[in-house]
């Protein structure tokens, strides 16, 4: 191993044990303020389709545009030295492969087809600005931490199951594994990041340089290329991932990694077709008002889908949400999910509060914390509780199911509901009845009643419903601070 | 990387290579055989222990009042004979707090963190091996240890502080109401047992003190037993019979309970009880929050259950410091 190779080894060794280390301290529920949204503030992927879908720029992105900088002076840094996917796939490539130099040469050649990333980009960020973002269904770093999520804490002890994680897991295994045949093959092909840097890093001040004259064209620079960008020939600038493999491989010393003045002739453009380009970019405006018109739309609001304490309105929510899944690992119940079909085809993989799952804790306000693009607010808990003397933050109402409830139906006590409910007073408080029982004698009865003046939706009384499967008392979304036109009551909102 | 191997192989391998695929298949299979559709070993369920000290001379339970929680506990432990009555050199204790809420201690919808830190720091002083702090939460476990002051109190008094997500549950063959819960194992390993609640508000039971305070041990199902409180408090009462009771009655929970919030509900007593009758212990709580204890269901059937007495004049009253 070279200089090169081990600083770099030891960069990519370093970011991928600081995204691990910092997703575990999450999703353990360490309460120092760590950075933990550090890698999703510098992604630009998140930024720009954030800025495109919702024409803000969230404050804390701007750090994406100081990876931009970076990738106009040294390329794309991010991709081979930062990335925790890349480096994933990397690794699993140096472990598993069993290729001969042959092999190797023909595998890390550049395909054409390595410019579908261009198209997804494109497809990305112009359904962003029609309206609805999607780059978190690709976006590396999004994709690491759910699967992560989804895929590895459950496994481990005292991991709490995620449902329909297996699916984030194994696509996560899937990018990982198909490394063994051909290298970084997402990063290559499908990554919409490494597409974007792409564009920048054709501008890069810092290439790889060939001297000409030294060349003898034996081809060994690009054996183990991670971009497949073939120094050998007409380098593409945009691939290349500055590895840095070609600059030991070379035999005769004629790679350099150097400051270079602008290339003579345009940089290599992307290998695309403008009918391919012009297809894809009227396709993807298309995409947001189809998703939205055969996904239920999402003006109308849903019973089941409460999003996280200080969520902004469906739209603008949908206009911020990356899909990282940080919100989802910072929540110390277990309460958010990942959406599947709960928010439409276009909320696939947002947060959704799944009371049976876990509640919401009354003073907790950790989900708008991390949250990188601010679809969450950050709440203090004071703001959320109501404490401060405005109305509490509320994300729906609970309902009682007079079928199921012990005490309105099977004339049994028990208002577990009410012992657990947060607000003060008791949003759920009970009437006093005396029912006659079966065998003629009388039983006196608390039966439980919600006061949706005072119910913030929790789900706590939700969650702890001993009526098994099925609680008698449920949390629909009705009510909900975030939506105006979803309200219960009429005249203004107490608390 | 060497060059490709001969896209032929010779019959020795391939019969070693069959053999081996064949052994391979074979060590799964058995594996499978031997392993699958194994009942977990299910011990017998542990019997509850009776964690009471033979009676002393002094009275059945003493009541401090003053400023200082801490002094409070001293001087109520000191009336019924002293910490070295109940716990002895080498012994392990668990101290149960209610430890219940997201609260902090203001709200007092859990224990006072002072009042655990003072028995931590006795039952250290009186030469235990291991005190142990345990309660199984309503709301998140991190967030209530922490919120309580619980976990820093406690922990700086030398204290194990165990919270949900550190206590193993095993089945103990509960009987009555109760039937089918599991407990906490530290519970069962524990030589002494100190129970300390918080004196509360509860719209079932109507108050919530020591007796209720077992409910923090049981696992999942636990609130089936909201079905029957009185009875089923009872019953707790009549399981688990703890060397000591201490009740908080620092700050008290009047209303809104057992959860809390407002600071209007709280009222300031500045009193702490200590006994070894967890029925006087409840009585004594009962009353400060107004309530005649013969008139509250479960106490009045845990006094026919013989578990104790709710005779008020029983009680020595330390008065103010």
């Amino acid at each position: 191993m070279t200089w090169t190779t081990r600083i770099r080894t030891l960069y990519q060794a370093f970011f991928l044990l600081l995204f691990v280390w910092l997703l575990a301290h999450l999703a353990a529920g360490d309460p120092r303020a760590f950075p933990f949204t550090v890698f999703h503030h510098a992604d630009p992927l998140s930024a720009t389709g954030t800025a495109l879908a919702s024409g803000t720029i969230p404050g804390a992105l701007v750090w994406a545009a100081a990876l931009i900088a970076l990738t106009l002076v040294l390329g794309r840094v991010f991709c081979g030295w930062v990335c925790p996917l890349g480096t994933l796939q990397q690794l699993a490539s140096f472990l598993f492969s069993g290729r001969t130099r042959r092999e190797s040469l023909s595998v890390n050649r550049y395909r054409r087809w390595y410019a579908v990333k261009y198209y997804i980009l494109a497809a990305l960020l112009v359904g962003a600005l029609a309206g609805t973002l999607q780059t978190g269904l690709l976006d590396p770093l999004s994709l690491a931490a759910r699967g992560l999520a989804s895929g590895l804490w459950p496994a481990l002890p005292g991991g709490r199951p995620a449902p329909g994680g297996w699916l984030a897991a194994l696509l996560l295994v899937a990018i990982v594994v198909v490394s063994r045949w051909i290298p970084r093959l997402f990063c290559r092909a499908f990554c919409p990041l490494g597409a974007l840097l792409g564009v920048f890093a054709r501008f890069a001040v810092f290439r790889i340089h060939r001297g000409s004259e030294a060349c003898t064209s034996c081809t060994l620079c690009a054996f183990a290329c991670q971009g497949a960008d073939e120094p050998l020939g007409n380098h593409r600038v945009g691939e290349c991932m500055v590895c840095l493999n070609c600059l030991p491989a070379c035999p005769e010393q004629a790679m350099s990694y150097s400051a270079l003045p602008p290339l003579p002739e345009p940089p290599q453009q992307p290998d695309l077709s403008r009918r391919t380009l012009v297809g894809t970019v009227l396709a993807s405006l298309a995409i947001a008002p189809l998703l939205r018109a055969t996904g239920g739309g999402r003006t109308a609001a849903r019973a089941r889908l409460l999003r996280p304490p200080g969520a902004l309105a469906e739209t603008d929510f949908l206009e911020r949400c990356v899909k990282c899944s940080l919100c989802q690992q910072a929540c110390p119940t277990g309460a958010i999910q990942s959406a599947i079909a709960e928010a439409g085809v276009e909320g696939f993989w947002t947060p959704v509060v799944v009371p049976r799952r876990g509640w919401c804790e009354f003073a907790c306000t950790r989900c708008g914390e991390v949250c990188p693009t601010a679809a969450i607010t950050r709440l203090t808990p004071a703001r959320k509780t109501g404490y401060d003397g405005k109305p509490a933050v509320r994300i729906g109402t609970a309902f009682v199911d007079r079928g199921r409830c012990l005490p309105w139906a099977m004339q049994t006590p028990c208002i577990v509901c009410e012992e657990m409910c947060p607000t003060d007073p008791k949003a759920i408080w009970f009437e006093e009845a005396v029912e006659t029982a079966r065998d003629g004698t009388a039983r006196k009865l608390q039966r439980p009643r919600v006061d949706a003046a005072r119910c913030v939706g929790c789900g706590i009384c939700e969650n702890k419903c001993p009526v098994g499967e099925e609680a008698a008392i449920r949390v629909t979304s009705v009510g909900e601070t975030r939506d105006p036109l979803n309200r219960l009551l009429a005249g203004s909102v107490q608390t | 990387m060497s060059r490709r191997v001969e896209p032929t192989i010779t019959r020795r391998e391939a019969l070693l290579r069959l053999s081996s695929t064949v052994a391979a298949a074979a060590a799964v299979g058995a594996g499978v055989v031997a392993f699958h559709d194994r009942r977990t070993v299910t011990a017998a369920p542990a019997a509850i222990p009776d964690w009471r000290t033979p009676p002393g001379g002094q009275g059945p339970a003493a009541a401090a009042r003053g400023a200082d929680p801490a002094a409070n506990v001293r001087r109520a432990i000191a009336a019924i004979g002293g910490i070295g009555r109940f716990v002895r050199p080498g012994e392990s204790v668990l101290i149960k707090p209610n430890v219940g809420w997201d609260r902090i201690p203001e709200q007092a919808a859990d224990t006072d963190p002072t009042v655990v830190a003072e028995l931590v720091r006795l039952c250290r002083g009186a030469g235990a091996r291991r005190v142990v702090v345990a309660d199984i939460s309503c709301n998140d476990p991190r967030r209530c240890f922490a919120s309580s002051g619980i976990l820093a109190a406690a922990g700086a008094a030398g204290a194990e502080v165990l919270d949900a997500r550190r206590l193993r549950l095993v089945p103990a063959g509960l009987s009555g109401l109760a039937e089918g819960l599991e407990v906490v194992e530290e519970l069962l390993r524990a030589d002494r047992v100190i129970n300390v609640p918080v004196v509360k508000h509860h719209s079932l039971s109507r108050v919530t003190i020591g007796m209720k305070n077992w409910f923090g041990v049981l696992g999942q199902g636990r609130n089936r037993l909201h079905q029957d409180i009185d009875m089923a408090v009872a019953e707790l009462g009549a399981i688990f019979r703890p060397t000591l009771t201490v009740v908080d009655a620092t700050r008290v929970l009047t209303a809104n309970g057992p959860v809390g919030g407002s600071l209007a509900d709280v009222r300031a007593v500045g009193a702490v009880l200590a006994g070894t009758d967890p029925v006087l212990a409840d009585a004594w709580g009962a009353a400060l929050l107004g309530h005649r204890p013969d008139a509250l269901g479960f106490i009045a059937r845990a006094e026919q259950r013989g578990l104790g007495r709710s005779d008020l004049a029983l009680i020595t009253e330390l008065g103010t410091a």
